[in-house]
């Protein structure tokens, strides 16, 4: 990992990573930080780790279980106002996520549509990037975006 | 507890199939190490004694660090970087990785909350502090500083 990266040190750790951004259109927008990660910034946190871990380390909706299934991902989800929905076409008025899972169906990430339809995701605890399609992020480690949820954009959270 | 090799020359000996007794003169013929098991591990503490140990695990602990921080970077779930093999290892080393995690914690704040929680059997987070990674460290350390144990 080691610090004091450049910009395209940072791009080629990235890209070793997800071999998908290559043939993608992103950019990195933020430095590398262990204080959040992707489900934080799905929902427009930056100073909170959430995850569902039994160890009770990370944040996580009160009285949602915590288990690492997509079922209790959509539950908490839900406890902020989004309701699952069947695309990822641009809807004015709304903001949607997509939930990634891996071949155990186990959620491993979850990016956030910008308005212009391209799409935002915190990397664990690299950084956050923007980028054009889902596809750059699929394989591993994240799999597939399995689900969409959308909500009302002035339920947002601070 | 001391050891003796009868007959002089410890090293060659340690190597040979030399029976060990203990150093005690009211019972200088009585054998005390007669298993493999147990010749094993008593040639391992003369080879490696405890001092060099500790020297041993700080660098160990520095290795584990540096592979669980390089494989588990892009993730999410702190249940995976918890199960990772090196954080388990870590958790492997047990009360003698904690000086270590709680400097870790103090130079660059990390997810080492499980591993401390595991060794120590305490937990000085408060649930409203779950996931904000500078305020559970600032409880560790503080906790820390209330056991004596520095940071």
């Amino acid at each position: 990992m080691g610090e004091g990266t450049g910009p395209w040190r940072m791009r080629e750790e990235i890209e070793r990573i997800f071999p998908g951004l290559r043939i993608d259109v992103y950019s990195i927008t933020s430095p590398r930080t262990p204080s959040y990660n992707c489900v934080a910034w799905a929902v427009g946190q930056v100073e909170t780790w959430w995850w569902p871990d039994p160890m009770e380390q990370a944040f996580w909706p009160f009285g949602i279980p915590r288990r690492e299934t997509i079922d209790v991902f959509i539950q908490a989800f839900s406890t902020l106002g989004y309701v699952l929905c069947a695309t990822a076409d641009v809807e004015p008025g709304f903001e949607r996520i997509a939930i990634y899972v891996n071949s155990a169906r186990k959620p491993t990430h979850v990016a956030r549509q910008l308005p212009n339809g391209t799409w935002t995701s915190k990397l664990g605890k690299l950084e956050d990037i923007e980028h054009a399609t889902l596809d750059g992020l699929s394989g591993s480690p994240y799999g597939s975006v399995a689900l969409f949820m959308r909500r009302p954009i002035q339920q947002q959270t601070s | 507890m001391s050891y003796a090799v009868r007959g002089g020359q410890a090293t060659s000996r340690l190597l040979s199939e030399e029976r060990y007794v203990p150093a005690d003169p009211q019972s200088p013929d009585k054998p005390l190490l007669t298993g493999s098991s147990q010749l094993l591990t008593a040639r391992l503490h003369y080879y490696l004694p405890v001092s060099r140990q500790r020297q041993s695990i700080a660098e160990r602990f520095r290795e584990l660090v540096q592979t669980w921080k390089e494989d588990v970077g892009p993730l999410s779930s702190t249940t995976e970087m918890a199960m990772h093999p090196a954080y388990q290892q870590i958790i492997g080393l047990g009360r003698d990785a904690v000086p270590h995690l709680l400097r870790e914690l103090q130079r660059e704040p990390d997810h080492w909350f499980w591993a401390l929680k595991a060794i120590t059997g305490v937990d000085p987070v408060e649930p409203r502090q779950r996931g904000q990674i500078r305020e559970m460290a600032e409880a560790w350390l503080r906790w820390a500083r209330e056991q004596g144990l520095g940071g």
